[in-house]
């Protein structure tokens, strides 16, 4: 196992590099470049353009540029963004980061599990009038323009109700006295969803070996009671209390681009989860679990849905990747000032070291859930093994 | 013989399809008594697995018992609800698939697969309890204890075939159904399965209904027999009594499609013709047109299907009755 991710990690370097420099090369290949605008103010001196370019090093032949910027990179220097000179590609991403995390970790764990859990649903009930209802609706959601879709829903929701605000991720009024910077609510507000989620995780995992049924069910929904408490407690005591109305801000403004993008984003994993169940429903040993005399529902999520698992997670984890690029629809739509914006922008601007920086930072996060999708293949199927050889 | 566990009655149960219904069990009656094997026999497709899956009413939900009536300890089974079902299911009857490599979950362990099963109905034991009670059944049908924490991929056949009868043991049920446990294996496998059968049945007095389209396993394995042609039973009774007196001409070409080891050599029979199709009623003697020597009221279908009693425990289908 070691071995393997050993492996793989000298490969994934190999691909980075590559990545790299094509990636690097194709941005310089748009025409002009992020200073020619400089040539139409009348007001400087002809030689400034030069200057500028010479200051930032434009002016030096392609792939020597290219040279420099792989080197420098694998040194830890993103060189700086032309256009918020002096900030750092890694600043400007240190910023934007927490806020995409925050909205499309949120909505890619509520996808996940209301999908799974609408297409196992799905796939039991096959045949009934529900089941065609919904297959009809998942399909409407999972093939509708999504841009339109969006924006239909901030019209209704967010302008004729006037339940939600419209775009922007926090009123600005609020804030003009806060104490803190926004991102601080954000970084509180991921670490307070992080540890609620290992918690919950550690407890359904440390009453896996609880023989009783009965048992094992109470402890779970203590863990839960218990999490509430906790986390009721959490934002009402100390430091976190005087956070409290700007993280509650913040959250309200989240509401709808979360459940917008949940209903688009359900709709691909339930009817995958539908699919591959209803093939596994079908096998033997469905129908050993009914002989032994198990529940309907103990059948549906301990044998059909688990071994329907492996397919539906690993379009879950490609999709992961996709949170920062698939980010730019939805941060344009609802003014969302994330990593999404950052990239669409820098391009847009020509401003090379950020969306350089954006681009590497999509592309290692590709890699990486790319070999968490390998590694976890072999923790859901047992057969499916890593050799170390081969 | 014990007292009687299981007592079938009339059992009819039919599929509903497009092209109407298929009955496939025909008024199959039966009694299983304690500590008894129990064998049908018959070609495929004749209703031997239907009639498995109708006691246990795991029946396709295409299918549908329309009369007759099973009971188990005195206790109806038919018009039970899922839930009581459910109680039913391993701890009362429970069953051995055939084809035991798509009986596991492939992605389960062994051990906690038949723990799953004990935990169901037993729900107070410990841990421990369960433990020592799949290591007693492992050393019962011959598998090391380091078996339980293995998937089922990484077992052979003949192990996983094993471990299955450890499950079908695992809550000590009234009622064991064997549906053809050793079709999936080689010979030489079949025979050691067999044995272990055998010798678990001693052990623990268990009443097996054997399901197998090989009359010679049958033969070594059951004290009464049945015969099943077409969704009916055609002949039943003591097995040695079946294999010395055949009477109905099905069972006899049955017994003569197979070679004995022992004795004159014989030229194999077979069989013209093919089952008749289920979807229509059939008036009569479902086999006449394909037996060899019908009587001229068989040929014209005057006779009924009925079981009569030709001697004691033997019985016969009227119509080949009056062939012989």
């Amino acid at each position: 196992m070691a071995e393997y991710i050993i492996r793989r990690t000298l490969q994934m370097i190999v691909v980075f590099f590559i990545f790299l420099v094509s990636s690097y090369l194709l941005f310089n290949a748009i025409p002009g470049n992020a200073f020619q605008n400089l040539l139409l103010n009348p007001d400087l001196p002809p030689d400034a353009y030069e200057k500028v370019l010479k200051t930032y090093g434009l002016d030096k032949p392609i792939m020597e540029r290219v040279q420099l910027y792989v080197v420098n990179f694998f040194k830890g220097d993103f060189g700086y963004s032309y256009k918020y000179y002096p900030k750092t590609p890694i600043e400007l991403i240190a910023e934007r980061l927490p806020r995409t995390l925050m909205l499309f970790a949120i909505v890619n764990i509520v996808a996940f599990y209301t999908g799974f859990l609408v297409g196992k649903v799905l796939a039991w009930r096959r045949g009934s009038k529900s089941e065609t209802w919904i297959t009809v609706t998942s399909v409407f959601s999972y093939t509708v323009f999504y841009p339109w879709f969006a924006l239909m829903m901030l019209w209704f929701f967010g302008y004729k109700m006037g339940w939600f605000p419209i775009g922007k991720f926090l009123y600005p009024e609020k804030w003009y006295d806060a104490p803190w910077d926004s991102d601080v609510i954000f970084v509180l507000m991921i670490k307070f969803t992080v540890i609620i989620s290992v918690i919950q995780f550690m407890a359904y995992l440390l009453t896996r070996g609880i023989e009783s049924l009965t048992q094992r069910r109470n402890i779970r929904f203590g863990s839960l009671i218990a999490i509430f408490i906790g986390s009721y407690l959490f934002w009402n005591t100390g430091d976190a209390l005087t956070k409290k109305p700007y993280a509650a801000d913040i959250a309200y403004h989240m509401i709808l681009p979360v459940v917008v993008v949940t209903i688009v984003a359900f709709a691909g994993t339930a009817l995958l989860t539908r699919t591959t169940m209803v093939e596994v429903i079908k096998e033997d040993y469905i129908l050993t679990a009914r002989a032994k005399g198990l529940s309907q529902k103990r059948i549906r999520d301990r044998h059909a849905a688990r071994t329907a698992l492996l397919p539906v997670v690993t379009s879950f984890i490609f999709t992961i990747v996709t949170i920062i690029d698939g980010s730019v629809l939805t941060e344009t739509i609802f003014s969302w000032p994330g990593m999404g914006q950052l990239l669409l922008q820098s391009v847009l601007e020509e401003d090379i070291p950020v969306a350089m920086a954006t681009f590497s930072f999509v592309g290692i996060f590709a890699l990486i859930a790319h070999l968490v999708a390998d590694i976890s293949y072999s923790y859901l199927d047992p057969r499916i093994r890593i050799k170390s050889q081969g | 013989m014990g007292k009687e566990v299981l007592v079938v009655d009339k059992l009819n149960m039919h599929y509903e399809t497009l092209d109407g219904p298929v009955a496939a069990v025909k008024d199959v009656s039966f009694v299983l008594n304690e500590g008894e094997s129990f064998g049908l026999v018959g070609e495929s497709g004749c209703g031997k697995t239907s009639v498995a899956m109708s006691l246990l009413q795991l029946q396709a939900d295409n299918a549908k018992i329309s009369s007759g009536s099973i009971k188990l300890e005195g206790k109806e089974l038919v018009g039970m609800t899922e839930n009581e079902l459910r109680t039913v299911r391993w701890d009362g009857i429970s069953i051995v698939f055939q084809g035991a490599m798509n009986a596991w979950n492939p992605v389960a362990k062994i051990g906690e697969q038949i723990r799953e099963a004990i935990r169901e109905h037993r729900p107070d034991n410990t841990k421990q309890e369960n433990t020592q009670k799949i290591e007693e059944l492992f050393n019962i049908v011959g598998l090391d204890n380091s078996i339980m924490d293995r998937y089922p991929h990484e077992l052979s056949g003949g192990m996983k075939q094993r471990a299955i009868i450890a499950l079908a043991l695992s809550c000590d049920p009234k009622v064991v159904i064997a549906d053809e446990p050793t079709t999936a294996l080689d010979v030489v496998i079949q025979d050691q399965i067999l044995k272990e059968l055998k010798k678990v049945q001693n052990l623990l007095g268990l009443s097996l209904i054997y399901i197998s389209h090989d009359i010679a396993v049958i033969a070594e394995m059951t004290d009464n027999m049945a015969v099943m042609y077409a969704g009916s039973v055609v002949e039943m009774g003591p097995t040695a009594n079946i294999f010395n007196k055949p009477k109905h001409a099905y069972t006899r070409l049955l017994l003569e499609s197979t070679p004995s080891v022992v004795g004159k050599r014989k030229k194999l029979r077979s069989l013209d013709g093919e089952p008749p199709s289920l979807i229509n009623e059939n008036k009569g003697c479902s086999f006449s047109p394909r037996c060899p020597e019908p009587s001229k009221e068989c040929k014209n279908q005057e006779l009924d299907m009925k079981l009569v009693e030709i001697s004691k425990g033997h019985w016969a289908d009227l119509c080949c009755v009056s062939c012989g």
